[in-house]
């Protein structure tokens, strides 16, 4: 072993980009510093305290640090199956003198919570990464334009698709049933629904609450909604770092709520029903709030059916339903009481439930997202949708409709449907209208 | 001549902890201790703190030390070696050179407690430059800064800024021969690490290491603590070789494993994790008993894991690191062992011959 001084230590190199000749083309091929990296790879030259430190200093963010490279949380991550992510590889980068708050990684985490599920340290990522956003907001980093964008709408209009406010309650137009606005009649009601914005505005959205307001009348449900008074609850919003427009939004919401008596409030949107029951409560505003699966699944032998659909379906748990707020059952039961449906599972389901990419912020950020992964994580979960043999993927989340539809088509799968739970519900009991059966099957 | 007299050879916690046990289930112990004071290894590394809790170590050796002096059962011989023994389970006679010159004893059973060695880094390989660099020290050379509340770095006197630990020197290595863990390496390290944040607040502390084994209580007593909240960083990967940089530094480079990079990085002071050895009384008194030795020169233990105390000899019986890589809690638990099984055997013999 050479001494003292006799060897002289390498220099750390890194080249951008390696020109490869193609022995068959001859042409030149520029590769990227990834594969320059397997022939020359970059030299680490320092780790360090300081970026858990300014990470510890955000309420929150300190649990980081706690990661000892156990690696179970990778395999579960559902953006590292379409690229390179994961709790530990952000610890390790971090460690390596990495800026969490100007990295691309920031912004690519949905905060499924899968990766705490399984975490032996408890590394919260539910919690690091809307602070750590905050801290980037804050400190004006890079934040990227289309998510910058809904944070703009959602502050000017109440909502993340920036639609006019007054037109919050059209869709009810098309029911075909009666919906009560509690503007007009504030009398007390036993549950408002909180339709939330995907399914007030996008049209695919809007069928699912025509559903929704069918069922609940045949059921005999006394309800209502808020009508254009409803500003979106904005969990997401939260998540994706905008801790500050939601503590707005939790005033704006409040002093609505207040303004009706109500027994229960009951919303399609997992995000929402995930701030009812676990943030409101901290700022002190306790309400009973159910998932609209929780509300209808005790009803189900109540439900009178018309029609069998004849349809092998399988089921996709929304993260904020299942994961972070551990109901598995109540679609379940509901998928599992409409004639003729068939369940099937896919192999990633219940508390491993794979994340379609829409939580936290991923909603708004499809076109980064892609920009850092192989492929959308909404693509990669209709894959495996697809492989189970299901004519239909079913959802009771507001995002999936259209991410899963979008996911579909791109992915070559077009002949798997996609459609919300109350969607089956709708069609079995024959409740839409001008319609005589059929559309399900 | 058959005598129920035990002889604890090795003063340090488990000669300490096998002659108090002798003496309090009423048996009489001779503790024989080559050098001129109790407390064993412990005190002559000069140990800062006791690892997991950070006792420090001269005030828990004394306490140990003076359970024993304070018993009217046990003899004890300071400065004394063994040089010669003779005789059979139940009337060995030991012959002693002491300060006094030459004793012999005569006792019916004997509890080896001659602990361990620290692997001396220089010896089978010169890779990280032990002897070379003044800033390259091992495991009990930074005890004995840490006991005095004074770390720098030995170059220049200064206070390191930059602190790394490099874990399984001379163990977990079939080119060395130490195939063994050496068990403790990982928590005192990490102990050691601890305590240099708390003196140096403006350190960094880095610890390379193959796999962290921290066993039992110590996950949650050392490690965690070291990570969490004294933000000690542990980097999976080790350390290869140490090379000097011109501004007087000590550049350590590795494998970075879970990023699959390499690694070189400045430090100011380089901590060897230098694992255990049979010490050379363990040797020297397994060679003079015929007690049988393992592979790496431990006393050997035929019974196995439900009888870790008992040599190939009957009579004579072993605790704690002279039977391979121990903690305290380990040393003291066989040691108690040891000496319960001491007592038993001579009071088996004394009622036979009664009978």
């Amino acid at each position: 072993m050479p001494l003292s001084g006799r060897k002289v230590p390498p220099r750390a190199v890194e080249k951008e980009l390696a020109t490869v000749a193609s022995p068959i083309s001859g042409r030149e091929v520029e590769l990227p510093a990834m594969w320059n990296r397997m022939f020359e790879p970059r030299v680490l030259t320092d780790y360090g305290p300081d970026g858990f430190a300014a990470l510890a200093a955000l309420p929150g963010a300190e649990s980081l640090e706690w990661c000892y490279g156990c690696g179970k949380c990778i395999p579960v991550c559902p953006v590292d199956v379409v690229g390179e992510y994961g709790p530990r590889k952000l610890h390790r980068k971090v460690q390596t003198g990495a800026d969490l708050l100007a990295d691309p990684d920031l912004w690519l985490c949905t905060t499924c919570g899968n990766c705490l599920r399984v975490c032996p340290k408890q590394v919260d990522m539910i919690q690091i990464m809307p602070a750590a956003r905050e801290a980037a907001l804050a400190g004006g980093g890079p934040v990227p334009g289309e998510l910058a964008e809904v944070f703009e709408k959602t502050f000017r209009y109440g909502n993340a698709l920036g639609a006019n406010p007054r037109r919050r309650a059209e869709w009810a137009a098309a029911a075909g049933v009666p919906v009560r606005v509690l503007a007009r009649d504030p009398s007390p009601v036993d549950v408002l629904f909180y339709v939330e914005d995907y399914w007030s505005y996008h049209p695919r959205g809007q069928q699912a609450a025509r559903a929704f307001a069918r069922v609940a009348t045949a059921l005999g449900i006394d309800w209502a909604i808020l009508g254009p008074e409803e500003k979106t609850i904005g969990d997401s919003q939260r998540l994706a770092g905008e801790k500050g427009l939601f503590d707005s939004l939790v005033e704006d919401v409040t002093a609505t709520l207040a303004k009706y008596s109500f027994r229960r409030i009951v919303t399609p949107d997992p995000h929402a029903f995930n701030a009812l029951v676990k943030e409101y409560p901290r700022r002190g505003h306790e309400f009973t709030a159910l998932h609209y699966t929780q509300l209808l699944a005790p009803l189900a032998g109540q439900m009178t059916w018309a029609r069998e659909l004849d349809l092998t379906v399988t089921f996709h748990d929304p993260c904020y339903l299942g994961r972070h707020n551990g109901e598995y059952d109540a679609p379940r039961t509901l998928i599992e009481a409409i004639p003729g449906v068939r369940l099937v599972e896919m192999g990633r389901c219940r508390q491993n439930g794979y994340c379609c990419g829409g939580g936290g912020g991923g909603m708004w950020l499809d076109g980064f997202s892609r920009e850092h992964a192989a492929e959308r994580l909404s693509e990669r979960r209709v894959r495996e949708a697809a492989q189970t043999g299901a004519q239909a993927l079913v959802v009771c989340c507001p995002y999936e409709v259209s991410r899963f539809e979008d996911a579909a088509k791109s992915t070559g799968n077009e002949h798997l449907r996609v459609l919300d739970i109350i969607e089956l519900i709708d069609e079995a009991m024959g409740l839409r209208p001008g319609e005589a059966g059929a559309a399900g099957g | 001549m058959s005598s129920d007299t035990i002889a604890v050879i090795g003063g340090g916690p488990g000669g300490l902890r096998a002659a108090r046990g002798i003496a309090e289930i009423g048996g009489s112990a001779v503790l024989i201790e080559q050098r001129e004071f109790l407390g064993g290894t412990p005190i002559a590394e000069n140990y800062a703190g006791l690892t997991p809790h950070n006792e420090p170590a001269e005030a828990a050796m004394r306490r140990m030390a003076e359970a024993v002096t304070s018993h009217p059962a046990v003899q004890v011989r300071l400065g004394t070696q063994v040089v010669a023994a003779e005789g059979e389970a139940g009337a060995f006679t030991l012959t002693l050179r002491g300060p006094d010159g030459r004793e012999q004893v005569g006792c019916g059973a004997i509890v080896l407690a001659t602990g361990f060695g620290h692997f001396d880094p220089g010896r089978e390989t010169q890779m990280y430059g032990y002897y070379e660099f003044p800033d390259v020290i091992a495991l009990q050379d930074l005890e004995a800064m840490l006991k005095v509340h004074n770390v720098v770095r030995p170059s220049n006197g200064q206070p390191p800024e930059r602190v790394c630990f490099v874990q399984c020197v001379g163990s977990r290595d079939r080119q060395i021969g130490n195939e063994y863990c050496s068990k403790v390496c990982c928590g005192v390290a990490s102990k050691e690490a601890i305590e240099v944040r708390q003196l140096l607040p403006d350190s960094k502390v880095f610890i390379f290491y193959i796999d962290m084994r921290m066993y039992g209580f110590w996950e949650s007593q050392i490690y965690w603590p070291a990570q969490e909240q004294h933000h000690v960083q542990y980097i999976k990967g080790i350390i290869t070789e140490v090379l000097p940089t011109k501004d007087g530094r000590l550049l350590v480079r590795g494998e970075d494993t879970t990023m699959g990079r390499p690694m070189e990085v400045p430090m100011d002071l380089v901590v060897l994790s230098v694992g255990m050895e049979p010490s050379p009384g363990t040797r020297a008194m397994a060679r003079l008993l015929g007690v049988k030795q393992d592979k790496y020169g431990f006393i050997h233990a035929p019974g196995g894991p439900l009888d870790p105390v008992s040599t190939d000899r009957e009579g004579i019986y072993a605790c704690g690191a002279a039977l391979g890589p121990a903690d305290l809690e380990d040393t003291v638990s066989s040691a108690a062992n040891a000496a319960l099984r001491a007592v038993a055997y001579v009071r088996s013999r004394s009622l036979s011959a009664a009978g």
